[in-house]
């Protein structure tokens, strides 16, 4: 008979939480107060009457929203968001303590694989990121990585979602310039799914759009998002800050303001349309004081992270947030630490879609080494993240009173049983013997995770996407750009 | 200590109320207004400059020096004519076109300023046109154009070729910063210069119109 314990608590994953429930409340209410006593500023037409008709007290674009509006449009706001592939398959279920993991969107410069050198970025670099992500298998979802920078800049959004879609199966979230080019992407992804009605029924790309902070709310920023909830696409509604400059400089200033922007986001998504998938969080990273750059890899910006993970559990909506973006220029040490704290945290908290992976500094600059580097951090942080197993096979007293003292395991078959579960193996992290690794040609990490990068890209290639289809891409590219090159005559000539 | 050394000091250590204090002091007691500028309230901020690029000081402490120093200013203004006013230059500063992104640009505005810099800040999303009237309006030295979207970077070329059809590009220096650009993108679409940050862009201007 199996020796069973009762009223006992089993704790398979670790536990971890950064603030008390109580605390979490009171930068609730704080954000409440921010929303009804500040208000906020939004330059959207529809937005803007949709607040209005819903008892907001709005004053030319300034909108006081009341405290009972928010907590009805937080209940209302999907807890679960399903994303799926290329293929429709349902392969991302956004839901609490579920975490995934994807690079970012538009860099403006990447480190050349074959040179070697920082150049601008180019709709090249957009494609072999996906097809490296489409490889390693701990990457979830994309974003473009790179910006299409010579392409028609007009449509170089529309370009680098042609790049991605066609680079790789796996969900992806994107960006667009203004709200014609959004609607542009969304009929690209209606026929990537098969038709719009495919695509509502399983969306397999996310927008991601931007309050600007501080409490800004922009015409372009919220038409994308409302254009997407036409077409049943989730969007990521996030703002991108520097604490000490457009938030206050303490982190739970700066929280409490963040929140206040995407709760805003969150009651204008559900006035334009009741359970709008809408998706919160942010990059909330302080300013370096000394220089004024963005601090991404800071442990300031994991700390905020930790509690904003924290916030979307006690809402029960999805989040957006980041880690492995670092502000070391190469992949060196300083990399590795930066990289594998904000991993490691974003994993044991449960955050949801956790992008930026694989960038460095500060995410002005692409290097597929080192995004090839992150998907064995994220391996080793996953594999931290599931836990201690602790029951009779692992605890093997049997197996310890079997062995005896002066014993040993290694022959021993509960130890052929359990060594893959037990002990994690990297695919490059070096942990060879010294005359081993001069034999093997004295490789850092990041040496062998740039050839193991070459090898995707001279290898590896997604599914292919329908000729048709492709045509149809290629189409409303040229028409968008098109319409856009003839409005600018227009503004022009008038 | 003299007199203008204490209230360089003051500056350096952005001591506002004691800087003003300290100003109206020597205005009471005589001191040559412009003196006090350029010996107390300015030689206090290029102390914070210089321990600013050595990384001894920080942004917001610069802030407050620069604070103290216009608090300074603030008394002294009415007793001096506007064509003696001390002034590093005269800088035009937007972001443009389709961006409505700030912060870049007022992180300069204020190192500017704080470097005694004439500062008129045109504001977000500044078409060429508005760029082309401000020049003829104010005369500035330099101008410099802000960007974050690589969308809008193609805007600063507009704004430039807009300022070269109205004659104007040869009166002024134009300098371009923001998260995307590069100085390739300067060279390419015939920028004076480019700043990757507040306090290089100082040095710029400085250097620009020296």
């Amino acid at each position: 008979m199996r020796k069973i314990r009762s009223n006992s608590i089993e704790q398979t994953t670790p536990f971890l939480r950064w603030v008390s429930e109580g605390q979490i409340e009171e930068i609730h209410f704080a954000t409440l107060e921010v929303l009804e006593r500040t208000g906020v500023v939004v330059d959207h037409p529809e937005a803007l009457q949709l607040l209005k008709d819903a008892g907001c007290i709005v004053n030319d674009h300034r909108v006081r929203i009341p405290s009972w509006l928010v907590e009805e449009c937080l209940r209302l706001a999907p807890r679960k968001i399903v994303v799926a592939n290329r293929k429709g398959q349902r392969v991302m279920p956004l839901e609490k303590n579920r975490t995934y993991f994807g690079t970012g969107s538009d860099l403006p410069f990447t480190v050349d694989l074959e040179t070697g050198k920082r150049r601008r970025s180019t709709k090249r670099d957009v494609e072999l990121a996906c097809r490296v992500m489409d490889y390693l298998p701990n990457y979830d979802f994309v974003m473009s990585y790179a910006i299409a920078s010579d392409t028609s800049s007009k449509v170089s959004d529309l370009h680098q979602l042609e790049a991605m879609v066609t680079n790789t199966i796996k969900p992806m979230i994107v960006t667009a310039h203004d709200e014609i080019n959004m609607r542009a992407q969304l009929e690209m992804a209606a026929l990537v799914a098969g038709g719009r009605e495919e695509l509502r029924k399983n969306p397999f790309m996310i927008l991601y759009s931007e309050p600007i902070s501080p409490l800004t709310h922009t015409n372009d920023g919220v038409g994308k998002m409302f254009a997407c909830f036409e077409y049943g696409v989730p969007v990521v509604y996030t703002p991108g800050i520097l604490s000490g400059a457009t938030t206050p400089v303490t982190k739970a200033g700066t929280i409490v303001l963040m929140n206040a922007e995407a709760l805003a986001g969150v009651v204008m998504a559900q006035l334009k349309q009741k359970g709008a998938p809408i998706i919160i969080g942010g990059g909330a990273t302080p300013m370096d004081m000394r220089t004024t750059a963005t601090l991404y890899g800071s442990p300031e910006a994991m700390m905020n992270y930790a509690i904003m993970t924290q916030l979307s559990q006690f809402y029960g909506i999805p989040n957006f947030t980041e880690a492995g973006c670092v502000n070391a220029p190469i992949p060196d040490a300083q990399a590795g630490m930066e990289a594998g704290n904000g991993i490691l945290m974003a994993q044991l908290m449960g955050a949801n879609l956790v992008h930026d992976v694989g960038y460095l500094e500060g995410g002005k600059t692409g290097s597929l080494t080192f995004l090839t580097m992150c998907n064995d951090y994220i391996d080793n942080a996953r594999y931290m993240g599931r836990g201690t197993r602790i029951d009779e096979e692992t605890m093997a007293v049997d197996v310890i009173d079997e062995v005896g003292p002066g014993g040993n395991y290694v022959s021993h078959e509960h130890t052929y049983k359990n060594f893959r579960e037990e002990i994690w193996t990297s695919k490059q992290f070096n942990t060879s013997f010294w005359e081993v690794w001069e034999e093997q040609g004295s490789k850092s990490m990041e040496a062998r995770a740039e050839e193991l990068a070459k090898h995707i890209v001279a290898t590896h290639n997604s599914e292919l996407l329908d000729d048709t289809i492709q045509q149809g891409l290629n189409e409303i590219i040229a028409e968008t750009d098109q319409k856009k090159a003839s409005t600018r005559r227009k503004n022009k000539d008038a | 200590m003299s007199d203008f050394s204490s209230l360089a000091e003051l500056v350096i250590n952005g001591n506002y109320n004691g800087a003003k204090d300290f100003t109206q002091k020597l205005i009471d007691s005589g001191a040559d207004p412009i003196e006090i500028i350029n010996q107390g309230l300015m030689a206090g901020m290029d102390v914070v400059g210089v321990r600013f690029k050595a990384g001894d000081m920080f942004v917001p402490e610069v802030m407050m020096s620069a604070k103290a120093m216009s608090t300074g200013i603030e008394l002294l203004k009415p007793l001096i004519a506007d064509s003696d006013m001390p002034s590093a230059g005269k800088v035009l500063i937007g972001t443009v076109k389709g961006d409505l992104h700030d912060i870049g640009k007022k992180l300069v505005v204020m190192m500017l300023e704080s470097a005694g810099f004439d500062v008129v800040d045109l504001g977000v999303d500044i078409d060429p046109d508005a760029f082309v009237n401000a020049v003829k309006e104010h005369s500035p030295q330099v101008i410099g154009l802000s960007a974050l979207l690589t969308t809008t970077m193609l805007s600063m070329k507009d704004t430039i070729e807009a300022l070269k059809e109205e004659g104007l590009r040869d009166q002024v220096k134009v300098i371009i910063g923001g998260a995307p650009i590069s100085q390739s993108f300067a060279d390419e679409i015939g920028a004076d210069g480019y700043a990757s940050d507040a306090g290089t862009a100082t040095e710029l201007c400085r250097n620009l119109i020296a």
